[in-house]
Order: C-alpha cells, then structure tokens, then sequence
C-alpha cells in the first residue's frame, strides 16, 4: 500500500473512530476520513467506484464496518486524529491511487462485466469530482471555482474516453446508470447545502419583512399615540380637552388599523365615503369637544368626489350645528350608499327646536345645509321635537356610475324648515 | 339583583366597570384570561357575563365554547375596544347576545346587560351597521332563505339602531311596541348567529385587518 510512505513522522495511526451522530450508513467513511484527515466525500465516493467495480466497495466497506465495531474503545475515551501525510492533496492522491489499484485488482481476479471500457472513464469522471468536491468549506470562492472547472474538465475527458472505448450497447447503459449514482450521489451532498442556503435567505427576507413593519408599526406608533399621551399629560387638569385627545387618538389608531389602506383608490379622482366621514367627525370633535359616532353601510367602492364632496361638507355643517347648539353629548352620524344614491343621517337627543318658531340663527345654518345640498341635486330633511332631539336626513344621487345608468334622483324638497 | 362576571384581562378595566356597575348589580367574580374565566363562570354561575373579545390563551368565543362544554348556562354581553367586523361576527356567532364598544357609558352598560339578562339582543350603532352589510348583497345559492335574509321590518330596525335610535325611539316612530322591537332585534340576532350563508364568513374576511 502507497498510504505508508506518505506518513509524516509525528503522526501515530490509530483505529478509526465511528461516530453515530455523523454518518450515513455505518459511519465507516466518515471514521476513515476523520483518522486520515481528508473529506468524508472523497471515501464515500471510493466506496462508491469500488461498488461498482463487481461489488468490491460493498465487500471491503461491511468487512471494515465488521471489523472497526469491534475494536471501538469505551465510549468518552479521548480521540485526537492527526492528519497523515504532508498536505491535504497527497492525502487525496493517496486515496485515489489506493481506489484505481483495488479496481485493477478486483479486475484482475474476478474478469468480471466491469472491463477497461467501463471502469477506467467512470475512476475518471470520479476523480474529476473529488476534485471539484475537495475542501469545497475552506477554500475561497476563486479557487473553489477553479477546481470546480478543472473536475468538470476531466468529468468531461472520462465521459470522452467511454464514448471512445464503449464496445456494446449494454455497457453503454452500464456506465450511464453508474455515471447516474454518481451524479445521484453528488446531488445528494448538495441538495442539503442549497436546501439550506434557500431556506437561509427565506428566512432572511422574513425577517426583514418583519423588522420593516415593526419598524413602520413603531414610526406610526411614536407619531400619534407618544404624542397623543404626551399631550394628555400636559393636559391632565383639563378633563374635557383630556377626552377629546383620547378620542381623536382612538379614531386615528382605528381606521389604522382596520382601514390599512385607507384612501389610496386605484382611480385617482374617486373617494371613500367612510374615510370621508369619519375625517369630518374628527375635525368637529376636535373644534366643539363632542364625540361624533360614525357609521357607514356599503362603502364598498369608490365614489365620485362631486357626489361625497357635498354630501360630507352638508352632513359637516349639520354636525357643527347639532355639536353648537343640541347640548347633547354624542352626535350620531350614520350613512349608507345605495346603488343609485347616498343616505346620511346626523342624529342628536339634545334640546331640539321648534322648526316653525327658529331662532335666526339656527335658520342660517339650516339654510347652508339646505342650499348646499340643492345646488348639488340633493335633498335635505330636518326633523326636530323640542326636548328629544334633532335629525337632519340628507340624501343625494349617485350620477357618474357607469355600471348602472340610474339617472340621479330628482331633487324633492322635503324640510319643513 | 343581576350576577354578573367581569372579564377582561386589564385590570384597570375591570376596575373601572365595576366601579360603574356595583352600584346596581351584584359583581360575584372577576376573571383575567380566558381558562381562568371558564372556571370563575362555571362555579359561580351569574346571570349574565361582560367579556371582553381579546384576551390571553383564548378569545371570547372560546370562552363561551368553554362554558358551554362544561354545561353552564349564562348570557354573554360582549364589551371590546376592536370594531374589526371579524371579531364582532365570531362573539355574536358563538352566541353572545350583545356587543358594545368600551366607550360606551356607565348607563348604556348597565342597560346593554339588563337587556341581555332580560333574553334580548344588544345592538350597538355599528353592530346594526355591520349587520346591514353582513346581509345586504345578493343572495345566490341560499340554503335557507328565512335565515339568510332581513325582513324589511328587521331592516327598518336595523337602520334606525345604525342611526343611534333607542329601542324605545324606534318603537314611536314605527308605532309598534318596545316587545315587537325587541322580537325583531333577538329574530335579526339569531339570523345572524345561525345563517351559515358564505356572504357573512366573506365579508367578514373582506374587512379582515392587514
């Protein structure tokens, strides 16, 4: 055996340790390559030629694996494996020539099926892939390039050398289903690393998804409710001011959360009537200190600003006037979109006025609802009971949508102001 | 008196509605999260339970699922801070009788869980809003249509709930009685509750936050 002249001389042979936690059958390639410091590929691929070579590999690798159990040491008894030879490559070469002389060997004994033709291109391509696989871990990208490109070159040169040396068809099979295990083989060491590498980078661009949302969470979080909280304690004394910082606050972080994408329509002139609203509510809140409680049914689509427009500034007005002048202690707004028009209702149970006796005032104001709304094609209705409470009904038709061709609705003056 | 049982996993909170409450119904157990609250509403059996949808190592409707399973009957009154149409849709499934918001007043609670003792149905403005949406598409394939639809009297109700009309307001101004009211809010409960038309799951879903 060659193996005996590359021994450096500090180096001590000792008996192979099988380790159960890394191995893929019997542990025997990885206890080899351990003891004589090369990469446990470089002997499992060896056992594979030699498979194929009548079978040998499977002979020599389940005597080794007979004889290596039974001389394992207790277990937890130091073991500290020297490299043998002087570099990593003679340990290679060392290998190869031992797997070509065995080949030759079992050649020569048995004259078996694996004749020239076919063994000596598969210990070529074989070796072209030891050598694309050596030190594949420790060395730079350039290098493992290069050897990668010189494995390739003499995988190639062994494919070459069958087609040239092939005798019969069967043969031919022979060698591409034994090039196919190697392959097979090498795919199978890969597959892991790149399974791996893959799942890395999914894992990576999770985590950044994650880290950028919670990083989008804690900008919108420092901007409103920091501020928000900030501006409560400044204002703890004034309980009125303390509410209505809280509200506003709660309305924001609401239609964050539950309205995400808020008003980004895909049409860029069409509107949301929900958002619409509840920005309206938040402006009156804010101006007069009453809670506006906003409800809006079927605000599935986008509408026409020349329809919304009017309505929310008219169901404004008479939100202002409700906040100014009912005394109550919520104004409730509610709204709902119809296929061919827009319904709102803005609902008080304060003091409510008397519609045939009203204070000048007051009429102005209904009167600016009322006009807007007409000039708009709308209609308003104002009903009011002294002591109960005041609502002010608003109706206006839908007259751009394409999809169904309701005319708007006539305007049909209903107020009794 | 009225039993009822606080949960809610916010202490402040429950200390807050109690405070608002003790006054008129007899408090007999606070509970923090949901498998404490199963146990604290199986041994002491109130009459109505205000519970809180979120909370630690299970939501409402797996407290409700709880208590069932362990063949205690009580009425369940949802109190929430989400408006998210999804949570508000699974409560009332899993068979609360009500949902208000936690800005809701000390008056209107203590009258949302009289209501729910009293075997009626509490609908907040928004939960009426919900429910016109929930219902108002177009019906295909609908397995029951006497579950899977308003009535337009149920619908009325509905939008004068929305409007924030009190049941004893839309009683005058349907000239019906507060009973008759109160038979179409528990009818439009119990559509709701047990309609398995796709429309609700979906647009319940639709709404979904993110």
């Amino acid at each position: 055996m060659p193996t005996a002249n590359f021994m450096a001389p500090q180096s001590r042979w000792q008996i192979p340790r099988v380790d159960p936690s890394n191995r893929w059958i019997g542990g025997v390639a990885g206890a080899i390559a351990r003891e004589v410091g090369v990469q446990p590929l470089v002997i499992r691929i060896s056992f594979v030629i030699l498979a194929v070579a009548s079978g040998a590999g499977v002979v020599v690798y389940i005597a080794a694996w007979l004889w290596l159990i039974s001389r394992q040491p207790a277990p937890g008894t130091p073991y500290e494996p020297t490299p043998k030879g002087e570099t990593a490559q003679t340990r290679h070469a060392a290998l190869g020539l031992v797997v070509v002389g065995l080949i030759i060997v079992v050649r020569a004994i048995t004259r078996s099926l694996f004749v020239d033709s076919v063994v000596l291109p598969l210990g070529v391509v074989s070796v072209g892939v030891m050598v694309a696989w050596t030190n594949r871990g420790q060395s730079t990208g350039h290098a493992t390039m290069a050897r990668i490109a010189t494995g390739a070159l003499i995988g190639v040169a062994g494919v070459i050398a069958f087609v040239l040396l092939a005798t019969s068809p069967t043969t031919a099979i022979l060698v591409f289903l034994a090039i196919a295990a190697i392959v097979t083989a090498v795919a199978l060491l890969a597959g892991p690393m790149l399974l791996k590498l893959t799942r890395d980078l999914d894992r990576e661009r999770l985590d950044r998804a994650r880290a950028d949302e919670r990083a989008r969470m804690a900008a919108h979080l420092h901007d409103s409710v920091l501020q928000t909280l900030a501006l409560v304690q400044r204002h703890a004394h004034e309980p009125s001011r303390t509410a209505q910082l809280a509200r506003r606050q709660e309305r924001e972080l609401r239609q964050w959360l539950y309205l995400a994408p808020g008003n980004d329509s895909s049409a860029p002139n069409m509107v949301r009537l929900g958002p619409a609203l509840e920005q309206m509510a938040d402006r009156v809140d804010e101006a007069h200190g009453v809670p506006v409680k906003v409800v809006v049914v079927g605000d599935t689509y986008d509408l026409p600003p020349e329809t919304v427009d009017p309505l929310v500034l008219a169901v404004g007005e008479a939100t202002v006037n409700a906040a100014k002048h009912s005394g109550a202690k919520q104004i409730d707004v509610f709204a709902e979109v119809h296929a061919d028009r827009l319904e709102a209702f803005v609902r008080d149970t304060g003091r409510g006025f008397d519609p045939d006796a009203v204070p000048k005032d007051r009429r102005g104001i209904a009167d600016s609802v009322l006009g807007r709304m007409k000039r708009a094609g709308g209609t308003v209705a104002i009903h009011s009971t002294l002591g109960e409470g005041t609502e002010v009904e608003l109706s206006i038709g839908v007259s751009s949508t394409s999809s169904d061709g309701n005319q708007p609705g006539s305007p049909n003056e209903k107020g009794e102001t | 008196m009225i039993r009822v049982v606080l949960v809610d996993d916010h202490a402040l909170v429950r200390a807050g509605v109690r405070s608002e409450l003790e006054d008129d119904f007899d408090i007999v157990g606070e509970a923090a999260d949901a498998g404490e609250a199963v146990d604290v509403i199986v041994s002491t059996k109130p009459d109505v339970v205000v519970c809180d949808v979120h909370l630690p190592g299970g939501n409402a409707p797996a407290v409700i699922r709880g208590v069932v399973a362990r063949g205690t009957t009580t009425k369940f009154l949802a109190l929430s801070v989400s408006d998210a149409a999804d949570d508000v849709i699974a409560v009332i499934r899993t068979g609360a009788r009500g949902y208000v918001t936690k800005t809701i007043n000390g008056d209107e609670l203590a009258d949302a869980i009289r209501r729910v003792h009293d075997g009626d149905a509490v609908f907040s403005p928004r939960l009426a809003g919900f429910v016109l949406d929930a219902f108002s598409a177009d019906l295909e394939g609908s397995a029951d249509p006497e579950l899977d639809r308003l009535t337009g009297r149920e619908q009325e109700v509905m939008r004068l709930l929305a409007r924030g009309y009190a049941y004893k307001e839309i009683a005058r101004r349907l000239n019906i009685s507060i009973k008759t009211v109160e038979t179409h809010a528990s009818a439009v409960l119990r559509k709701l509750q047990l309609s398995n038309r796709n429309e609700l799951a979906r647009w319940a879903a639709h709404r979904r936050i993110i």
